[in-house]
């Protein structure tokens, strides 16, 4: 039995003696094959995680915000109702608003990019750039904070600022919402808007993308 | 019965091999276990917690609320009505703050004792892992209430993974199941990870740090050396560690219920549901140094890479993923920057006093800690001497002046001496043996 396998052994030994280009392929071929699985694999193992990454729906309620919207009350006793004009105070604090599909009535509070901040200044303190895309005294702005994506949600009696209360970041609703002060990188975009039949109105996208800086 | 089992288990032999390993005594060696105790009372109160929580942001009624709210802020008031309800939620809240604080000490404990040293590197590292895992478990867990806080809180966590250069997007994508908040897969992703995968990871280390420190045997006071030379000086797992720790055990819940229940973590109704104003948010303590980094780096502190898609380097980057990283990795290096012994194997505690720069250093990388945190609160009312200029100078040079003044007063204290090991008079005569 030992023997055998001594034998058997000794023959194989001597089989690679008498030929070492056939064992070398052999291993080459052996390494091909475990490379190729390798590979196989992961990219395979790749293929399936992709589906990690959910898949966006889009529903009437997350639609981007789109010319023509009215402005209406993201919260509050008002909410889903048209902003009026008459009822923003002079000087803030800004109020919360969501854009609403004028034909099918379906309010876009679905994605938090469409958060808008609505606010009526002393006409006079706009800069000419700002004026341009306001409503008399009333700007909008996207809402979604250049930081990290919070709602800038309060307000800065003084400077009339918005601030940010994740990280007090100012931006400056009097000049295309430059960035006062604080970690923002980039200025929350302008919202253009007219005032029609009592409603505050989208004329175009915002800007700029609107949401956090990526 | 035991003899019945002793038969097929050979449990005499279990007994003798493990139970009657032996343990020595010290009362920092409770960190630790303190730590495994508050996961074990993580684990069993968030077993009756998934047991009544909905992982869903369906939009339902709640009688005594006007408008519809998400299905998991729901299920929470449903919890906090059911007896003991609130009280198992805030009593699983506060183990996890008490989780994460015991490691912390645990880990400051080995690194002032040198007990990371050769051969104990390996659990050094899995400890610092631990450790991670466990303040990204308590991250997952924060947003499953779904109040308007803790989205906030947790939408802050989302910005911060997606400013990482290129992956990032695509990471905050598959760890909040999207966008967050406003994807339907946020909270049952959040979920399954929460409750599942990232505690069975948790466990598995666990395992493994405990089955290491048992092959390699844990330190001990220096005493030991006198005393018994090349020996451990403690007491059996079995019957008395066993006995201590369950004692200590008990005593831990009775104390997380104390507290848990006389303060209410987290109270969801006060914060109320997803709404779209930001409420003035903290996040817990164990997150304000990083929060009080992203507070003073500049929106100046960024470049692009213009390769490939998103190369940006932003301030949510350095301060929320870069400098903790480094923090992270320095941590772990720690054992291999150890030149003072030489190839020997540590087996007994190390005093802090012997050993003032480790020491200092260790306090002056806490006071970095703690001046990083105290930038979380600028703006705050009462803070406003407090300016980012002023934050950046005490981050800056805080530590560096208490590493002189610690490493000055211990030098002032222990003389030249430190090198030397301390004279240990040994009282009673049972310990004559020579030195091994
Ligand atoms: C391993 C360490 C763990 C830590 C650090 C941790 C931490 C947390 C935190 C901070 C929350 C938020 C609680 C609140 O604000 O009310 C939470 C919620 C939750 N956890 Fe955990 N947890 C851990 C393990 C587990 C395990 C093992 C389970 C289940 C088997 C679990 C189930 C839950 C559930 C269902 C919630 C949502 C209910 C609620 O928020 O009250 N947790 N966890
Ligand atoms: S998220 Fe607005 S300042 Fe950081």
């Amino acid at each position: 039995m030992a023997d055998q396998e001594a034998k058997l052994e000794h023959e194989i030994h001597a089989h690679e003696d008498e030929d070492p280009a056939v064992h070398a392929t052999r291993r080459a071929v052996l390494q091909a094959a475990i490379g190729v699985g390798v590979a196989g694999t992961l990219l395979s193992t790749l293929y399936v995680g992709a589906g990690l990454v959910p898949k966006k729906v889009v529903t009437p309620e997350n639609e981007p915000l789109a010319a023509g919207d009215i402005l209406v009350y993201a919260q509050g006793d008002n909410k889903d109702k048209p902003i009026s004009p008459a009822d923003l105070k002079l000087g803030g604090p800004q109020t919360i608003a969501y854009p609403m599909n004028p034909k099918t009535n379906v309010v876009k509070g679905g994605d938090p990019n469409n958060t808008v901040l609505v606010v009526k200044l002393e006409p006079s303190r706009l800069s000419p750039a700002t004026a341009k895309d306001a409503a008399g005294g009333i700007v909008a702005y996207s809402g979604v904070c250049k930081h990290l994506g919070c709602i800038v949600s309060n307000w800065e009696a003084s400077t009339e600022d918005f601030v940010c209360p994740c990280h007090q970041g100012h931006y400056d609703p009097a000049n295309g919402g430059k960035v006062v002060s604080g970690p923002p990188p980039k200025p929350i975009p302008q919202l253009p808007i007219k005032v029609e039949n009592n409603q505050i109105i989208a004329t175009a996208f915002f800007v700029a993308e609107p949401g956090k800086e990526v | 019965m035991y003899q019945w089992l002793d038969e097929r288990l050979d449990l005499g032999r279990l007994n003798a091999k493990l139970f009657r390993k032996v343990f020595p005594v010290h009362h920092t060696f409770f960190l630790g276990e303190i730590t495994l105790f508050s996961f074990i009372v993580l684990v069993l109160t968030g077993v009756f917690l998934t047991l009544n929580y909905e992982p869903s942001t369906q939009l339902v009624k709640v009688e005594g609320l006007t408008d519809p709210v998400q299905a998991a802020y729901a299920s929470i008031l449903y919890i906090d009505s059911l007896p003991f309800g609130a009280v198992i939620r805030s009593v699983h809240h506060w183990s996890a703050h008490i989780m994460i604080a015991a490691a912390f000490l645990h880990l400051l404990r080995i690194l002032l004792s040198g007990a990371y040293k050769k051969p104990r590197e390996l659990n050094w590292i899995i400890g610092i892992l631990m450790l991670v895992v466990t303040i990204v478990v308590a991250f997952l867990g924060y947003a499953l209430p779904y109040d308007n806080y803790a989205i906030t809180a947790t939408r802050i966590g989302h910005g911060i993974a997606e400013s990482v250069p290129w992956v990032g997007v695509a990471v905050a994508q598959i760890m909040f199941g999207g966008d967050f908040p406003g994807s339907s897969h946020n909270i049952p992703r959040l979920y399954s990870l929460h409750v599942l995968w990232m505690p069975l990871v948790l466990m598995g280390l666990i395992g493994l740090h405990l089955l290491i420190m048992i092959k390699q045997k844990h330190t001990q006071p220096k005493y030991a050396e006198k005393v018994a030379p090349g020996k451990i000086l403690g007491v059996p797992a079995l019957p008395q560690q066993g006995l201590m720790s369950g004692v200590l055990f008990l005593v831990f819940v009775a104390v997380v219920f104390l507290i848990g229940g006389g303060f209410l973590a987290h109270p969801v109704e006060a914060y109320g549901p997803l709404s779209a104003n930001t409420p003035n948010v903290k996040p817990d303590w164990y997150f304000l140094w990083i929060y009080g980094l992203l507070k003073i780096i500049p929106s100046s502190f960024e470049f692009t890479i213009p390769l490939f898609n998103g190369g940006k380097f932003g301030p949510e980057f350095w301060g929320g993923v870069v400098i903790p990283s480094i923090l992270l990795v320095g941590a772990i290096l720690i054992p291999f920057f150890s030149f003072t012994e030489g190839n020997v194997k540590q087996r007994y505690l190390e005093l802090p006093s012997r050993h003032p720069r480790r020491t200092s250093l260790t306090i002056a990388g806490l006071m970095f800690l703690i001046m990083c945190t105290m930038a979380g609160y600028i703006g705050d009312p009462g803070m406003e001497w407090l300016t980012i200029s002023r934050a950046w100078l005490l981050i800056i040079v805080v530590p560096i002046v208490t590493y002189f003044v610690s490493f000055w007063i211990m030098r002032a204290i222990w003389g030249e001496t430190w090198q030397k090991e301390p004279e240990i008079e040994l009282i009673v005569g049972g310990g004559q043996a020579p030195r091994a």
